[in-house]
């Protein structure tokens, strides 16, 4: 925390020193709110062509009118600078979109304000991009001059103030030169791209992987990306100063989502004498940041909290200490906390201890998509993104790259917004390494500094190609029936592996499939090994399996991939495995629409895909026609899958993304890990198994006969307004088991079933059946649900379900009867959660029920 | 459905006195109410005033504005579209009375092709759900789009079999509790409207009071009878245009013929929507002004958060034409439109065409009495899911009257087009310069 005359100091300086906007409209000059985002944080730097292929992958999340990265860690060797350059100063990143306002620029607010140890003008392709030529972009690498810095006078505490006061003129600087040559003009002929040390933000009109494209940055390596696709919805004129990342001082932000309250935070800020100059919601969030973070100092678990209220339950789950903190900083900054659906990625370099990080914030309410994840071997990387999907591409192409990386994260999550278990939002951090000065160490922290782990005993896959000890055991196995897991558990290494899976593959297709389905989806001990990399040595197996398919003609198996003619299909049992790379995510030639095709066209009734690489709607349009279909889906599917599905039988071998089974109406869906926002959004039915948990929003408005079982637990709003009839005659509900495996395979369970609010809000039919046996859900997380008992017949009703579960998962029915070694009765173990009669709800006039005798 | 008379349980006397007198009302006008010893449940109020709501009715019965002086242009708010008239052509300028017009108006204009739609006449019927109206309702609704060429929209409780046969002129709506809603639902439909908002109570979802779930509404929607079902506001699934568009892309993947249609109200910033609603890939969008009709929105709503109709108008063509895109998305008005002037007007303020809804149902005897979210509280059977209120309109019968009021519109649109000089309903489109404001009475 800054000291309050430090605070001052900073303040008075700005005062002084911004320039006046007059009167700039208190009005976003785009609508926005889509996006997608995604950064990375490495031990190691990566390249800028690896980070490309993650927005590459989430292209239809913009619409080419804005994109941009942010790179911290920055190997000097690019821009021909030192080490202690790179470091110690300021790299000011100008846009010319007027190249002849260089010379003015140079002349005032450069070459008297700093001494310019070095300038590096950025390489840029010939051409437009998205029909706007791209601005030139020049790097000065510079000091403040000395007479500059005595202005900084009298501030206290010299050592850490000379900093703070150094940045401060920097930024002023920055900003009166936006004002004069971007903001205030109206001619828009030059702006700062970015001014901090070590942090370079490139952004134009285009989609993010342009830009990689455009200023040549697929060699650049640095530790820290974040990248962004933007989604504006106004003005045919486009304008690369409105794109993503916007910058604080050593900070750049990128944010999906938008404001309600823009006006209020900008009022916020004027408080101060800050203005925003670019007039976008993702700009006044970056100098809210900017102000929280450099000027009054707070932590960052404080400015997470001022942007990002904990509130309600979990609000008063938090020690007493953070309830008195919090309750300050909301009264205090609750106008500067922005209101909507958002979530940010922050690139930071933090020149007090060259650290740098990768921070991802969501708002309170989770409304935007959000996924984590983390791998760490002999280098670690993390990595936040708004789809799953485009964390898998990235690790693929970074495994490609450099093979101290593998293609499957050790740990995927979501974040919970405002909430006293996470605090909604994590930072990976780039530690120097004291012990030899070269590498560095990732460390992976909650808001509350709570550390983010891998299983430290787990061996990651070895970087040279081991040798395997028992090849000749592995290749026996390969063509036997006996089980596996045992010799994973101990005794193998990653080299009996892969000759286990060459010799799998060199077998029949079928059988390979077989094994490759149990080993990804099972839960096991892997011994010293992580399971992460035993999947991504399945993955190849699995891709090279279906690969054998398309070269040799197999029987029982048809291949086929996109751009191909569709293939004929011989009968119901022939399985028709489909290779889903380069298939677009949407659109006519889609893998959806070839899915549909081959059902309803060529009567194909088993299908296989593979590498699927965010596609969505995977299982849509097809109907009653897809009764007594059975879909396998392999690889990192898209959002929307399995949307109303009508009899499909449909298995994820993996995770699932955002909106799984909306509108389902009947079938099956079972998803061997977890599931994302808005699952089984109003589904009328089908059986539904999810492996893991699920993210926001789950079975809202789910009417019908669902009958769902989520064997981890779900973020928020569980069920809300819940209307499937009554489970014991013919309705539907969700059993939530609250257990989850180890990386070992381990099943134990959560610290709480459900740790959110707003469970079965306001709903009017079906059940919940939550495994509780400590009875931790309370009343306050209902909302005109009530706790009922467990009877027989529920009992009766969930029991197969359960059943059905064990036979899936192999999560017994008689280990959730557990609790501390003993068994119990279910009703000793499942609580049940049922609409209560809410004057809300329940009709208003007693004649109503008249319809019974009418016709009698 | 429609000999569902045949079976159907006794209608109890004295509902059948009030409908007789009623129907008797429909047809001869309230002036011969006073001696049937009856007094109507309401009759209008300053939008929808007495007389409009008559002159609807001979309209319904004649197919032709009435005669006898009294006003079927404009209500009586003292506002919109009632103080603004039309700056009629100088002689000579104007067309032959039996000039042809072009009242036809395509659905979609995106330059990217797709399938094309023609309505005959610039006007759809708005979204109505099972539920809030009957299935006689939204049957005799979508027997006149067949009859027209043109479409009704399912609203948001399900498709009653009843509707199938008509399908190829039923729109399907998507909105927020996703309600009834099927792959076969979309598969079937021309158009698919997704409902983000309603401008009668933009902010508040759906909202089906208990007394008007039924078993056979709650069936439809597979909920649980005499529960009030509430749609959520908003789609939990779209939070942002990026999640619009995927959620759009949904949709073409079930059915890629289908066109796209975007019903929002009237927020402020109305002008983004519209361009944000247009690069997600919507064909038509259609927005809700704040004097929507609905059943069941809080008092506090209506009229008080959603810009008028007659506002949003403008600014939207406005906007769209200076982003050049104003004739690649068609652009429907409603919330409020009354009567074929108020059509005019909406085009004149840069609407291509408009969504109808009260009005048809004041063309089968609606009188404005504001009990719509009561289950009985429909005197004449037209908001009632009510086994035997919804007895009391023949689909036949009411079909008819929406039918003639539709001859009604198509014969005034045609002689306004005349008198303006135009010979088409789209030369008609964000001629402001046509308009003219006055707090007179029109005249005749």
């Amino acid at each position: 925390m800054n000291s309050p005359a430090l605070t001052e100091a900073l303040l008075r300086m700005e005062r002084e020193g911004l320039p006046s906007l007059g009167d700039m409209p208190i009005r976003k000059e785009a609508g926005e709110g889509g996006c997608g985002v995604v950064g990375a944080a490495a031990s190691v730097p990566i390249s800028g062509d690896v980070f490309l292929q993650s927005l590459r992958q989430m292209a239809n999340r913009g619409n080419g009118k804005g994109g941009g990265v942010a790179v911290s860690g920055l190997d000097p060797s690019f821009f021909g600078v030192t080490e202690e350059q790179i470091r110690g100063d300021y790299l000011l990143a100008i846009a010319y979109l007027d190249p002849t306002a260089r010379e003015e620029v140079e002349r005032e607010f450069i070459e008297p304000k700093f001494e310019v140890d070095h300038t590096f003008d950025v390489p840029a392709a010939e051409g437009e991009v998205s029909g706007v030529r791209p601005p030139d972009v020049r790097i000065y690498f510079v000091r403040l001059r000395d007479d500059v810095r005595k202005q900084i006078g009298s501030i206290e505490a010299p050592d850490a103030a000379g900093a703070a006061g150094e940045d401060e003129l920097v930024w002023i600087n920055s900003y009166a030169l936006n004002a004069k040559f971007y903001a205030s003009t109206g001619e828009k002929r030059a702006f700062v791209l970015s001014h901090a040390k070590d942090l370079l933000v490139l952004k134009l009109v285009g989609y993010g992987d342009d830009v990689i494209r455009h200023y040549q940055l697929e060699g650049l390596r640095a530790n820290v990306w974040i990248g962004h696709h933007r989604y504006p919805t106004k003005g045919t004129v486009w304008h690369p100063g409105g794109a993503h990342p916007f910058i604080g001082m050593h900070e750049a932000l990128v944010h999906n989502g938008d404001f309600a309250n823009y006006a209020s935070i900008c009022s916020y800020l004027r408080q101060v004498g800050r203005q925003p100059q670019f007039l976008t919601d993702t700009e006044v969030a970056v100098l809210v940041f900017d102000l929280l973070n450099r000027i009054y100092g707070y932590p960052l678990e404080y400015v997470i909290e001022a942007l990002a209220p904990t509130t309600e339950r979990d609000f008063s789950l938090l020690p007493e200490d953070k309830r008195r903190v919090y309750d300050l900083i909301a009264k205090t900054h609750i106008h500067g906390s922005p209101d909507g659906p958002w979530f940010f990625l922050i690139a930071q370099s933090v020149p007090q201890d060259s650290s740098r990080r990768l921070i991802g914030i969501t708002d309170t309410s989770m409304l935007r998509p959000q996924v984590f994840a983390l791998q760490s071997g002999e280098a670690q990387i993390g990595v936040a993104a708004s789809e799953k999907q485009a964390i898998d591409a990235m690790l693929d192409s970074l495994s490609a790259e450099d093979p101290r990386f593998w293609s499957r994260a050790d740990r995927y999550w979501n974040a919970r917004g405002g909430s006293h278990t996470d605090g909604g939002a994590f930072m990976f951090s780039v530690m120097p390494q004291a012990t030899n000065g070269k590498g560095a160490r990732l460390v992976c922290t909650d808001k509350f500094g709570k550390e983010i782990a891998v299983d430290p005993s787990k061996r990651p896959l070895p970087v040279a190609a081991s040798t395997a000890a028992k090849g000749e055991e592995a290749r026996r196995m390969a063509a036997s029936e006996e089980n596996i897991l045992e010799r994973l558990a101990g005794g193998w290494d990653y080299g009996d592996v892969r000759a286990y899976l060459d010799s799998l593959e060199a077998g029949p297709p079928a059988q390979a499939i077989e094994t490759l389905s149990h080993l990804i989806d099972a839960r096991y001990s892997t011994g010293s090994m992580k399971r992460s990399a035993l999947l991504s040595l399945y993955d190849s197996s699995l891709t090279a399996v279906v690969d054998g398919i398309r070269r040799t003609p197999t029987a029982g198996f048809v291949w086929t991939g996109h751009g191909e003619e569709l293939p004929e299909v011989a009968g119901p049992e022939t399985v028709v495995a489909i290779d889903a790379r380069n298939a677009p995510p949407e659109g006519p030639e889609s893998l959806s629409r070839m899915i549909v095709d081959l059902v309803q066209q060529r009567g194909a009734r088993r299908l296989l895909l593979a590498n699927t690489r965010g596609q969505r709607f995977i299982g849509c349009g097809l109907s009653a026609d897809g009764k007594g279909v059975t879909i396998d889906v392999f690889g990192s599917s898209g959002d929307y899958l399995g949307s109303g599905l009508d009899g499909v039988e449909m298995i994820v071998h993996g995770s699932g993304q955002d909106q799984l089974a909306q509108i389902m109406k009947a079938g099956k869906l079972v998803v061997h890990g977890d599931v994302g926002q808005t699952f089984g959004y109003a589904a009328k039915g089908g059986d539904i198994y999810i492996l893991g948990s699920a993210a926001g929003r789950p079975l809202i408005n789910a009417v019908g006969r669902p009958h769902v079982v989520i064997n981890g637990t779900a973020l928020d709003y569980l069920a809300e307004s819940f209307m499937a009839g009554d489970p014991l005659d013919n309705g539907g509900f969700a059993v939530v088991n609250g257990v989850s495996f180890s990386e070992n395979g381990d099943l134990s369970e959560l610290a709480e079933p459900y740790p959110g609010g707003n469970l079965f809000s306001l709903a009017s039919g079906g059940a919940l059946y939550v495994r509780d046996p400590r009875g931790r859900l309370s009343e306050d997380q209902l909302n005109v649900g009530e706790f009922a008992p467990l009877s027989p017949p529920d009992w009766d009703l969930i029991k197969p379900y359960l059943e059905e579960n064990e036979r899936l998962f192999g999560i017994s029915v008689d280990f959730l009867l557990t609790v501390d070694g003993s068994a119990r009765e279910p009703a000793d173990v499942y609580r049940k959660i049922r609409p209560s009669a809410h004057h809300a709800l329940t009709p208003e006039e007693a004649w109503v029920h008249r319809e019974d005798q009418v016709g009698k | 459905m429609t000999d569902a008379t045949s079976n159907a349980p006794a209608v109890p006397k004295f509902i059948e006195l009030n409908v007789r007198k009623h129907e008797h009302a429909l047809h001869e006008g309230y002036k011969n109410w006073p001696e049937m010893g009856f007094e109507p449940p309401a009759m209008g109020d300053a939008r929808w005033p007495a007389d409009l709501i008559l002159s609807v009715w001979t309209q319904a019965e004649t197919g032709r504005p009435p005669t006898d002086g009294s006003e079927y242009r404009i209500g009586a708010s003292g506002g919109g579209f009632d103080v603004l008239d039309f700056k009629w052509a100088a002689e000579g300028a104007a067309l032959a009375p039996d000039a042809p017009v072009d009242l036809s108006l395509p659905l979609n204009r995106r330059s990217e092709g797709g399938r094309r739609i023609d309505i005959p006449v610039p006007w759809y019927g708005a979204g109505m759900s099972f539920g809030s109206i009957s299935e006689r309702i939204m049957v005799a609704r979508a027997t006149t789009a067949k009859k027209w060429g043109t479409f009704t929209s399912s609203g948001e409780g399900g498709y009653p079999m009843g509707l199938y046969p008509l399908r190829d002129h039923v729109i399907t709506q998507i909105a927020t509790g996703m309600f009834g809603v099927r792959e076969e639902t979309i598969q079937w439909a021309p158009m698919i409207e997704f409902k983000y908002a309603q401008g009668a109570k933009p902010g508040l979802g759906g909202h089906l009071l208990g007394d008007k779930a039924t078993t056979a509404v709650a069936e439809m929607r597979e909920a649980v009878p005499w529960v009030s079902l509430f749609s959520p506001f908003p789609f939990h699934s779209v939070y942002s245009v990026e999640d619009h568009k995927k959620h759009i892309d949904w949709v073409r993947q079930v059915n890629p013929e289908a066109l796209i249609s975007v019903k929002v109200s009237t927020p402020t910033d109305i002008d983004m929507v519209a361009v944000g609603s247009y690069f997600a890939g919507a064909h038509v969008l259609q927005i809700d002004g704040g004097y929507g009709g609905t059943g069941a929105a809080p008092e506090i709503a209506k009229k008080n958060i959603a810009s008028p109709i007659e506002l949003a108008l403008p600014k939207v063509h406005k906007f769209l034409s200076s982003e050049g895109l104003r004739d690649e998305i068609v652009v429907m008005a409603s919330g409020g439109v009354r009567t074929a002037y108020d059509v005019a007007k909406c085009i004149a303020l840069g609407a291509d065409g408009c969504v109808l809804g009260t009005t048809e149902l004041v063309a089968i005897g609606c009188t404005r009495c504001s009990n719509c979210e009561r289950g009985r509280g429909c005197p004449f059977g037209l908001t009632t899911t009510d086994p035997e209120l919804s007895l009391l309109v023949d689909p036949d019968w009411a079909s008819e009257r929406i039918s003639n009021l539709y001859s009604s519109f198509k014969w005034q649109l045609e002689d306004i087009l005349r008198r303006l000089g135009l010979s088409s309903i789209r030369e008609l489109r964000g001629r402001t310069d046509l308009l003219r404001y006055t707090k007179e009475r029109p005249a005749a």
